[in-house]
């Protein structure tokens, strides 16, 4: 299997460094010392003796599991749905401001005037910072900020402004980004020096002698994060020495350092709050402008301020995934081995410079060669996006290697399997294949004529992923005289149900029910964590809280032992009650814990590497209905099978996976940002015009966790949006022909495609 | 928003006057008419209206009436669409007018959204709604649709601004024959519903309707003969859960052993009125509804349509769809 370039995005670990194989080499016997009984001399002594460390830290046998591995309800559901969970938009503070930004309304502009006289005079000003002075680059990005004494108030301050600028040349598009004598975005042109992996005339040439050839362009469009939490902070400084800042980030740990230098206050003074918080899927790591305009408005006024973005703000200056226009050409042999691919890639990520994964992707390929690089336009820049550059990899890869597979009039699903060595896809692909019904289906080597009114068709894509861990969480479990067990580290819940497997994991290890463990997160009061990106979190934090737990355990042991009359070793910790694991007295968990000093008892833990795994695998299949009266594309049915190592919660991980989904059917049918590029405008900055997949858009899906995957945990949770829209794509072909290389496939394309538009 | 001053008159007299007051010297209205709020709500957010006073109708009792009198249905323009669409009488002698009515939106808003909210409703074009787009809808020189991205605009009666109106219930009630009720300070005027709406070269290009500022929607009438029983609605949207029409048909047919004997048919999401296709109606008189009648129908309904560069895909689709309404009345 090829390598994944890393990613580009700022502190984005490189989840591309798959580990091997599935069954790692075995690992060296670990040992411990352990506080031992022994009789000496007929009198009973308290040794420390070494053994081989049976029952360290481990996630046992799948079958003896009674939390993990189960369908958990998510510990903070209910706050979350019934409006009580407090996320940073709606958090109040004592004489709080309330304030919003100024952004450019064009592309590029020079400030000609910008004055405040009329701002401070209307009711309820407080103050204003001025964040660009001079001349912007890209169409939303900040020039001013404003505070007043209610969110009302700062919007008839922000109308106010008296803001007068002169339009400077700006590109918007590639093909205007790409003219010579087009205006440049920036010192370092408007191309970024290309990547380049292979040998272009190798892999020319091993197409050009195939049996089987095609070449095409495939696009992609810059698409949305579309988190329901916009980005902001809440700055809470009320003068003094100390500060609490609530943001809504990925990074519980990555931003009162930089609060703390705007408010001039020693950091170890500042707290970061991220207790719960509305989606980031990658665009939401560090203070950003907005945070920082808080921080200097509150620093100015001594007082909190809130500075959340708009929705059309969000849309305009909060990041999004790049686009793509891929040139590729593939060769096939009659078998449906690919044995040559080239490509020529763009991507659009605004003033960044975007992500774009090499083709052929995941699948092997004798010669391949890809040239990427970055177009760069008068738009905000490009953030990591739920799988940085493997969106648009995977759907080129995917597109081309059924056209291939076509061309040579080969099963679609055989020629994947041809091209992958790893059996876990195999074995993957075949149940989704499977789930929506491709053995009964006719289409599998030719697609459907579209002359009937509604066609069905299937598709399949592949996924992969890092999602390893690495040192960084610190974990504290405490246990009360009263029985309650707290679970603490300072980590972030994006979503994907953290709060959760905290709670679960130590009450796995002390046989207690989840209800039993509160979580603590989402604070830097609490021990470190690492930020959430990469599908990083599981891997890096997990452990840790295992490690916290089993400490626990052996310490509570070590108080227990002479209660029950045995070792500690002995004492085994279950449904509610320890016991010697000879028998004999039994305690409730209450009884027990009513043994501890009045302190309680506090252990913690850290990053074990065993403890953790790398390299997840996933397959999907769509099964949709195309109109071809209309245009209208139905899916039918969306499978996905993936591994994952020891799930920690199986309906919190079936869910992200849902999630990954859904994100893929808005890619593929949906979602576009739409720039006029005359007046350098984004026409649909709202979720009406930006159209999300909604209810009705929701297929029958069906997710299967691969089971024979024995490995410890790992993240996955920026596989399952990549396959998606490229099994979409590729199903609308099999059902009626309408070859669509271009996202979303909306019905105006699927028209066009079928040759009815004139 | 812009501050205004809240106005809640209890009865049509009052609201008039309010609006009267409203008016300057220059006869510039500085008020704006609240019912269900759903688009106003987002003129306001937007600033594409900024009105001093909003002068809210919910106060003036009865205006929410659907009553069925006889062969007449008279629906108040506070009725909600929800109460449209579940209304026995409506669902049993105009069904379309349901079916339409339960296309809008989303069910949340169709509890609120009103019938004259819905005839009075602005353009969705995405330039008309953004505020930074100075297009010709408001106030500007040129419709930026016509040479910039145009997916959504009209592919009849366009120019010089190319915006679809975006209500469906209009489409329908002009399918139906219907007539609107206006309240003016002269008393109450009944206009069809086709004659209500005005194409950007003949009325205002500011506005889609005959209304004056000082004017109010008070009722909206529809026959309830054979046409309206024979009547059936598509719409096409591009996101089902929520969305406007890229195309939308509403045909009636009254029929007369097999054959049939009269036929209206508008098409919505094409053009800035709900269009009517009167040639495509005259094609079918005398016929049955077969296969080669509905394509020859079909092709006469979209003829003459002039698309934009994005929006040549609303023939063949309007065509699927009107295909599938005829198809379901044969």
């Amino acid at each position: 299997m090829s390598a994944t370039p890393p990613f580009p995005g700022a502190g984005y670990p490189d989840a591309s460094l798959l580990a091997p194989a599935q069954d790692s080499a075995p690992k060296p016997k670990r040992t411990k010392k352990i506080k031992a009984t022994k009789v000496v001399d007929g009198i009973e002594q308290e040794v420390e003796i070494e053994v081989e460390d049976a029952g360290g830290p481990e996630w046992g046998a799948r079958e003896t599991l009674k939390v993990l591995d189960k369908d958990l309800q998510r510990v903070d559901g209910p706050v979350k749905v019934s409006g009580r969970a407090v996320y940073t938009h709606d958090v109040r503070a004592p004489g709080m401001a309330w304030a919003r930004l100024l952004l450019a309304p064009v592309a590029a502009l020079k400030i000609a005037r910008l004055d405040f006289a009329a701002c401070k005079a209307v009711k309820g000003y407080l103050a204003h910072e001025v964040l660009e002075a001079e001349e912007t680059r890209w169409l939303g990005q900040p020039i001013a900020a404003v505070a007043a004494e209610s969110s009302e108030a700062a919007e008839d301050c922000l109308r106010a402004i008296f803001f007068e600028w002169e339009a400077r040349p700006a590109v918007l598009d590639r093909e205007s980004a790409l003219k010579p004598d087009a205006p440049q975005v920036g010192r370092r042109g408007n191309q970024s020096k290309p990547s380049v992996r292979g040998e272009e005339a190798k892999a020319r040439a091993a197409i050009e002698a195939a049996q089987f050839k095609v070449s095409a362009t495939y696009t992609v469009p810059v698409v949305h994060h579309a988190c329901l939490e916009t980005h902001g902070a809440v700055v809470d400084w009320r003068g003094g020495d100390e500060a609490t800042v609530h943001c809504s980030t990925q990074v519980t740990f990555g931003f009162a350092g930089d609060a703390a230098k705007i408010l001039e206050l020693k950091q170890a003074n500042v707290v970061g709050v991220v207790e719960h918080m509305g989606g980031g899927f990658g665009s939401k790591f560090g203070f950003g402008i907005e945070g920082e305009a808080a921080a200097r408005l509150s620093k100015g006024l001594r007082r909190p301020v809130h500075l959340m973005l708009t929705r059309k703000d969000e849309f305009r200056m909060a990041g999004n995934r790049s686009g793509s226009h891929i040139e590729a050409s593939g060769g096939m042999d009659s078998a449906g081995v690919l044995v040559g691919v080239a490509a020529r890639a763009h991507k659009h990520g605004g003033l960044g410079d975007g992500s774009l994964s090499g083709l052929p992707y995941i699948y092997k390929c004798a010669e391949s060669w890809s040239e990427i690089s970055g177009v760069r336009t008068n738009l905000d820049a490009s953030r990591a996006m739920r799988a940085p550059g493997h969106p648009q990899a995977s759907f080129a890869t995917e597109s081309l290697l059924d056209e291939l597979a076509y061309a040579a009039g080969l099963d679609l699903l055989e020629v994947r399997k041809a091209n992958l060595d790893d059996k876990v896809w195999h074995r993957q692909l075949d149940r989704v294949a499977r789930e929506v019904g491709w053995f009964e289906h006719a289409n599998r080597t030719r697609p459907g004529s579209g002359k009937d009114e509604l066609c069905v068709g299937i598709g399949f894509a592949i996924s992969r992923w890092g999602g390893g861990g690495g040192p960084a969480c610190e974990v504290e479990i405490a246990i009360e005289r009263d029985g309650s067990v707290t679970s603490a580290v300072g980590s972030q819940d994006l979503g994907t149900g953290v709060r959760t497997y905290v709670a679960a994991i130590p009450a796995e290890e002390l046989g207690l029910p989840l209800s039993a463990v509160v979580a603590k997160i989402g604070s830097t009061r609490l021990g470190n964590a690492n930020g959430s990106g990469g599908s990083v979190t599981t891997a890096s934090l997990a452990p840790a809280v295992k490690h916290a737990a089993w400490n626990a355990r052996q310490a509570f042991a070590e108080v227990l032992a002479p209660l029950l009359g045995c070792t500690p070793a002995d004492v085994v910790f279950v449904d509610g009650h320890v016991q010697a694991a000879a028998g004999g007295r039994k305690l409730s968990w209450k009884q027990a814990c009513a043994a501890l000093p009045e302190a309680g008892l506090r252990a913690k833990g850290t990053w074990q590497a065993h403890l953790q795994a790398n390299g997840v695998h996933g397959a999907q299949a769509a099964k949709v209905e195309v109109d071809t009266l209309t245009g209208r594309v139905r899916v039918l049915h969306m499978a996905c099978m993936q591994d994952v190592g020891l799930c920690l919660n199986r309906a919190a991980t079936r869910s992200q996976i849902n999630g990954g989904m859904v994100q893929a059917l808005g890619y593929a049918l949906l979602e576009e940002r739409v720039v006029d590029p005359a007046l350098g405008l984004q026409l649909n900055p709202c979720f009406e015009d930006y159209k999300l997949p909604h209810s009705l858009e929701i297929p029958k899906m069906t997710v299967v966790l691969d089971d024979e995957d024995r490995r410890a945990p790992i993240g996955m949770s920026e596989a399952p949006i990549v396959p998606g829209g490229a099994a979409i794509a590729n199903a609308i072909h099999n059902a009626c022909g309408a070859r669509i290389r271009s996202l979303p496939c909306t019905p105006d394309k699927v028209l066009a495609a079928l040759g009815k538009v004139s | 928003m812009k501050s205004f001053t809240l106005v809640n008159p209890t009865t049509l007299d009052g609201a008039l006057e309010a609006l009267a007051d409203a008016m300057d010297r220059r006869g510039r209205s500085k008020a704006a008419l609240l019912a269900g709020g759903q688009d106003l709500l987002t003129e306001l957010k937007e600033h594409l209206a900024e009105p001093e006073v909003v002068v809210n109708l919910k106060g003036v009792p009865g205006l929410d009436a659907i009553l069925v009198e006889g062969d007449l249905l008279r629906m108040g323009a506070l009725a909600t669409l929800s109460a449209i669409e579940a209304h026995p009488g409506i669902l049993e002698r105009a069904p379309a007018l349901a079916q339409a009515a339960a296309s809008v939106a989303s069910p949340q808003i169709r509890s609120v959204g009103t019938l004259g909210g819905n005839l009075c409703q602005r353009p969705r074009c995405a330039y008309y709604r953004l505020e930074e787009a100075k297009c010709i809808k408001k106030g500007g020189a040129e419709c930026f649709s016509y040479s910039g991205r145009n997916k959504y605009n009209a592919i009849f009666g366009g120019g010089p601004s190319y915006i679809v109106h975006p209500s469906d219930l209009a489409t329908a009630l002009a399918a139906l024959d219907a007539s609107v009720v206006v309240l003016t300070k002269k008393g109450l005027q009944t206009t069809p519903v086709e004659r209500f709406f005005t194409l950007p070269s003949e009325g205002s290009i500011l506005k889609e309707t005959i209304l004056k500022p000082d004017e109010i929607l008070v009722e909206v009438q529809v026959p309830l003969d054979a046409l309206a029983r024979g009547s059936a609605w598509s719409k096409f949207k591009e996101r089902a859960s929520y969305d406007w029409a890229l195309a939308s048909v509403c045909a009636a047919i009254e029929k007369d052993a097999g054959k049939v004997k009269r036929a209206r048919i508008a098409l919505g999401g094409v053009a800035p009125i709900p269009w009517r296709v009167p040639a495509a109606e005259a094609l079918l008189v005398g016929k049955a509804l077969d296969e080669a009648v509905i394509a020859a129908a079909c092709a006469e309904a979209l003829r003459g349509a002039e698309p934009l560069s994005e929006n040549g895909y609303k023939i063949p689709l309007a065509k699927g769809i009107l295909t599938r309404v005829l198809r379901g009345l044969a």
